[in-house]
């Protein structure tokens, strides 16, 4: 037989959800106490427009121009222009915290005032955005409604198709699994202070279908090994070697898929395209933890429910054994 | 197990090279100054506007009116006709009915270098100015306003009072457009009385007979001398003249902008991820599966160029698919997954060839025991693609709860993942499978070590 990586991963489960819990309690603390999530206007609805310029200006002249020229708060964020060949070329991003949608008219004031007062250095608008708030909370909405539909598609599907090793407790332990990863991934973005917005559920939708997908192969090897290794096997030791033979498998597979979401990273990060590194950071963690939850998430809570109900239903075979022996004899004793 | 023949690689092998080449690159030949599409490759691509830049906003009625249907689609032909007023042809409209939403989404038009986009989003929310006027020019005397017209709408009449139908647009006006219209008919009899939106003719009809009951159709419309409408002139006339009567203003719900350099900066971006992500794979499966990973690899390609024709339409009659940066990221995605189903069969073969079968017998074996895994798995995937697409799509499963989306980005990722996956079943699964039998038959390879086997 091959010589194959073996490592007891149902003995140490309880390291695994340790690790886990500790994870989530740092970030839950933190997310609380020290970074606040934001959320994107996508969702609470607002606007943000985007400038670029060129030349030198001190932040100070252009915040007090831009501020003079609305009634509403604005809120500034600066950083270079690495789009433009120029090396001397800006960006700021004014959002306005009044969480509705800011008319074209107002946004146009704001403009007109940067223009006016900065003439030679080439304000342009380069992107804007601008939400009502009930069509964001409606987004959102949509967005939850999405993620549960999928995950109960999902389980429904493990139900049907692994019956044979118990589909119901398959399907509720992947979705465990999947909770974790999504949880994660809800603490990618709060802890790197990006904002909740589509790509916030893209990258939930996609995570739900990877750990899915990883957490089913590997019931797919306990179901084969439960036939090859026959009713004698605990479920602890069949579920051992089936994730140790798929282990190579699964750290393989997200290794080529890292390779591509990671270069995807790299490339946004040389390039400072925040929209793209806001989708590749959460996912590459979220990959990690859609591998890690699978083997040492949902697995090793499988064994613990199957152990736990296959306990009751042998309990429950003697009380009806010792049921009918009782009734025997008390027939006995009729007769 | 039964040899596929030697010829079924190399067959195999040129398909897919041919299919990589013409996806990216396309084919296309000169007639002249024309050039001729015969293979759509990566640059027939339509790019949303987060790449090429473009405006997108959404409108409703203002103060909260609720629109009726008819309303609706009033408001969706001005707009319609704004667009074209503004030589603004690439535009996508989605009306939703059931929220009284109308989303526009159109590219930045790039010939044009101080483009204002908020003031074509204010043109298109601005109230329509529907005139009529008499004689058939735009200085004509103004006879009537939007005001005055209660209703349009499209019905048949019979002219010769027998058999003879003809599709016409209804015209109800009101108490005041009764008389205004009354008027206007007795001086303008015989001659022409045309109807003007935002200063563009729509029609011009003449006037037959004076009409005092504040009703009155129209049978013709002067495009097409006098030869009646069809239904689909007649409805676009009804719901033209509607609008110019809606009884509410637009009001611009959201609205976003993307300027063209952005987008294509990233655009430039993905392209460089997508080849490093290709060249890591190509060496990473090579070094870890030899043989199957090399096969992998190529089947991957193969994968990546069926995604690309779905994307592009690859055949000039099918319409390009609007491609966006989520878009790409999920064809990445689909890059790093689709060898996933490879990964799977090597590792089961390399199992196999350590219990010491013969070669053929652990690649049947191999191939045999992995595909339930494998469909499982990328079933899921499937399931998850599917509800992106449905959820958030134009036209969605959930329009009746949400009403159709605000962002289209992710409708894309669902898109390129659903075909990754099935691109993989084709391609990492089937022609995968054909090349390493195919492979396995060719002496110079029938070495186990170059399966995973122990080093001899």
């Amino acid at each position: 037989m091959r010589q194959k990586f073996h490592f007891d991963f149902i003995k140490n489960s309880k390291i695994f959800f340790c690790i886990s819990l500790g994870i989530m309690l740092v970030c839950l603390i933190l997310n609380i106490f020290v970074i606040p999530t934001r959320v994107d206007i996508q969702f609470t609805g607002g606007t943000i427009v985007k400038y670029s310029y060129s030349g030198n200006l001190k932040e100070k002249q252009i915040t007090d121009v831009a501020q003079k020229a609305t009634k509403e708060t604005i809120s500034f964020t600066f950083a270079e222009n690495l789009a433009s060949s120029d090396s001397n070329s800006h960006m700021v991003s004014l959002e306005f915290t009044n969480s509705k949608a800011i008319t074209v008219d107002e946004q146009d004031e704001v403009t007109n005032a940067l223009t006016e007062a900065f003439p030679d250095n080439t304000f342009k608008v380069e992107e804007s955005s601008s939400v009502d708030a009930s069509k964001g909370a409606n987004f959102f909405a949509k967005c939850i409604a999405a993620v549960i539909l999928a995950s109960v598609l999902i389980i429904g599907y493990v139900a049907i198709r692994f019956k044979k090793i118990g589909g119901m407790s398959a399907g509720v332990m992947a979705v465990v699994a999947l909770v974790h990863d999504l949880i994660i991934v809800y603490f990618v973005f709060a802890m790197f202070n990006m904002s909740l917005d589509d790509n916030f559920i893209a990258v939930i939708l996609m995570i739900l279908g990877y750990s899915v997908n990883d957490t089913i192969v590997i019931y797919d090897r306990i179901r084969e090994n439960r036939r090859k290794m026959g009713p004698k096997a605990t479920t602890k030791d069949v579920t051992n070697a089936s994730v140790n033979q798929c282990f190579t498998r699964t750290i393989c597979t997200t290794i080529t898929t890292m390779a591509a979401i990671g270069s995807v990273l790299i490339v946004s990060l040389i390039y400072n395209i925040d929209s793209i590194i806001s989708f590749a950071l959460p996912m590459m963690i979220g990959l990690i933890s859609g591998c890690y939850s699978s083997i040492c998430i949902a697995i090793p809570l499988w064994v613990m429910w199957k152990n736990h109900s296959d306990n009751k239903k042998a309990q429950n075979d003697k009380n009806k054994k010792s049921n009918k022996k009782e009734k025997s004899v008390k027939l006995a004793k009729e007769s | 197990m039964k040899r596929v023949g030697k010829w079924v690689f190399f067959v195999v092998f040129v398909l897919i090279m041919f299919l990589s080449y013409t996806s990216v690159f396309g084919i296309y030949g000169e007639n002249g100054d024309y050039t001729l599409t015969y293979i759509k490759g990566i640059q027939d691509i339509r790019w949303g506007i987060d790449i090429k830049g473009g405006v997108e906003a959404v409108f409703a009625p203002a103060n909260n009116v609720d629109a009726t249907d008819d309303q609706m689609n009033a408001v969706k032909s001005i707009i319609d006709l704004r667009l074209v007023n503004q030589n603004v042809t690439d535009y996508e409209l989605y009306p939703d009915f059931s929220n009284d939403r109308i989303t526009v989404r159109f590219p930045w038009k790039s010939d044009e270098e101080n483009y204002d986009p908020g003031e074509a989003i204010k043109e298109l929310a601005s109230t329509a100015q529907m005139v009529f006027r008499g004689g058939s020019s735009a200085d004509g005397e103004e006879l009537l306003t939007g005001k005055d017209v209660k209703n349009a709408y499209v019905s048949t009449v019979s002219t010769n009072g027998k058999s003879d139908y003809q599709i016409v647009v209804n015209l109800e006006f009101t108490n005041d457009g009764k008389t205004k219209f009354a008027d206007a008919t007795q001086k303008y009899l015989n001659q022409q009385i045309s109807i003007w939106m935002d200063d563009t003719l729509i029609s011009a009809p003449t006037v037959n007979s004076v009409i005092s009951d504040g009703k009155c159709y129209i049978e013709s419309s002067s495009s097409n001398n006098g030869t009646g409408f069809s239904a689909e002139e007649a409805t676009a006339l009804a719901n033209k003249i509607n609008a110019g009567a809606l009884p509410f203003n637009l009001k611009i719900e959201s609205y976003g902008t993307i300027s063209p350099s952005l987008g294509t900066y990233a655009l430039t971006a993905m392209g460089i991820a997508s080849v490093a992500a290709l060249c890591f794979i190509f060496l990473f499966m090579c070094i870890m599966y030899r043989v199957p990973g090399f096969v992998a690899f190529i089947a991957l390609l193969g994968q990546l160029s069926l995604s690309l024709m779905a994307v592009s339409g690859y055949f000039t009659v099918f319409a390009s698919f609007t491609m966006t940066i989520p878009g790409i990221a999920g064809m990445i995605l689909s890059i790093g997954m689709g060898v996933d189903a490879n990964i799977i069969t090597a590792e089961r073969i390399k199992d196999e060839i350590w219990t010491g079968k013969t070669l053929d017998g652990c690649i049947a074996n191999g191939t045999k025991s992995s595909l339930s895994a494998i469909i499982d798995g990328n079933i899921t995937i499937i399931i998850v693609a599917i509800i992106l697409i449905l959820v958030f799509g134009p036209a969605n499963i959930f329009s009746s709860l949400f009403g159709v989306s605000t962002t289209g980005l992710i409708y894309a990722f669902g898109y390129t993942l659903l075909v990754g996956v099935i691109s993989n079943f084709i391609m990492g699964v089937g022609a995968s499978r054909l090349m390493l039998r195919s492979v396995s038959g060719l002496k110079f390879l029938r070495n186990k070590k170059l399966y995973g086997g122990a080093k001899k």
